[in-house]
């Protein structure tokens, strides 16, 4: 029998995002994974105020966005309501790591055991292109930043997984879309945490690094060719976590 | 018996109306099998092709694009 690939059912409208966008392709992800695991009937993804807001229309299952920033915390409090329902958060940089560091770190620190989907795009997308303080490459052109991100002035962008690793969790990965070998190994970073939450083993972390070519102002293959080279030497793609930590539902 | 040879093999479809035109699959493919064209869709995007002879149903650029566009039987 030939083998056969399509899009998931969960997906039942267009997509919204821009031309090239690494949002489309981790919704694709997620959607595979619910499905494979068969977990699409009791999912409620939670999505931050930006360009992740799209997929609320787009994915066929129950969604909530929360105040910006705070999609940690708003995971927490439905999980802790349906202990049975599969939660996701799918957020940018911007909302996990700057605006809404402290329920990402508490989230983590609880132990909760959601899915936490993090999109490094390495700028502020929705609001039109400034710089992400946590996580824009020093040297960097942004709107905020017209000569480049200096070190001096911003500081240099950090790695937050390895804060976040310290913490007693039980997933803690990194992936990238720049190629279909990494997409597909992602898709078993994010299949992994999805299981981690079915079994309640505990928080899981997965950050993907992502391209924004709108903002960036490169073309699409561009902006895959910038993360091979140059984010994914700051980023380093790997599992930082991965130990199954105690059930806190 | 079914003939073996000349059973279909999975190749890939594409919908070029939800097509962005962002290139990402022609790089992707490893066969080459995806044309770039000037042709635009309804949204005003440049469109690609698939050369049906060169693909070998590889799921690739299933795999890469972000809109959903190509789907493998």
């Amino acid at each position: 029998m030939a083998a056969t690939m399509k899009k998931p059912k969960m997906i039942n409208q267009q997509v919204g995002w821009c031309p090239g966008c690494g949002h489309g392709i981790i919704q694709r992800l997620i959607a595979e994974c619910c499905e494979e695991l068969d977990l699409a009937e009791r999912t409620i993804q939670v999505v931050d105020i930006a360009c992740a807001y799209w997929s609320i229309d787009t994915l066929n299952c129950d969604g909530i966005a929360g105040p910006h920033g705070r999609c940690a915390a708003v995971a927490t409090g439905i999980k802790k309501v349906y202990p049975d329902s599969n939660v996701y958060v799918h957020a940018g940089d911007g909302c996990s790591y700057v605006i809404g560091l402290a329920e990402t770190c508490y989230a983590a620190q609880r132990n909760v055991p959601i899915t936490m989907i993090v999109v490094n795009n390495g700028i502020f997308g929705m609001t039109g292109g400034q710089m992400c303080p946590a996580t824009t490459l020093v040297g960097d052109k942004t709107v905020s930043s017209k000569k480049g991100r200096d070190s001096h002035v911003a500081g240099e962008p950090f790695d937050m997984l390895n804060i976040i690793k310290n913490y007693d969790i039980a997933y803690a990965a990194r992936g990238a879309l720049y190629d279909p070998k990494h997409i597909n190994a992602t898709k078993k970073m994010l299949k992994k945490g999805f299981e981690n939450q079915r079994d309640k083993k505990g928080f899981s972390i997965i950050e993907i690094l992502s391209p924004c070519p709108t903002n960036w102002k490169m073309s699409p293959v561009d902006a895959m060719e910038k993360i091979k080279n140059e984010n994914e030497k700051v980023y380093p793609i790997k599992v930082y976590v991965d130990n199954g930590g105690e059930a806190n539902g | 018996m079914e003939d073996v040879t000349t059973k279909t093999r999975a190749k890939a479809q594409a919908d070029t109306s939800l097509c962005k035109g962002c290139r990402l699959c022609v790089g992707a493919c490893p066969k080459d099998a995806i044309i770039p064209l000037t042709e635009m869709n309804k949204k005003g995007y440049e469109i690609i092709r698939i050369e049906e002879d060169k693909c070998i149903g590889c799921g690739q650029c299933y795999t890469i694009c972000p809109d959903y566009v190509f789907s493998i039987e």
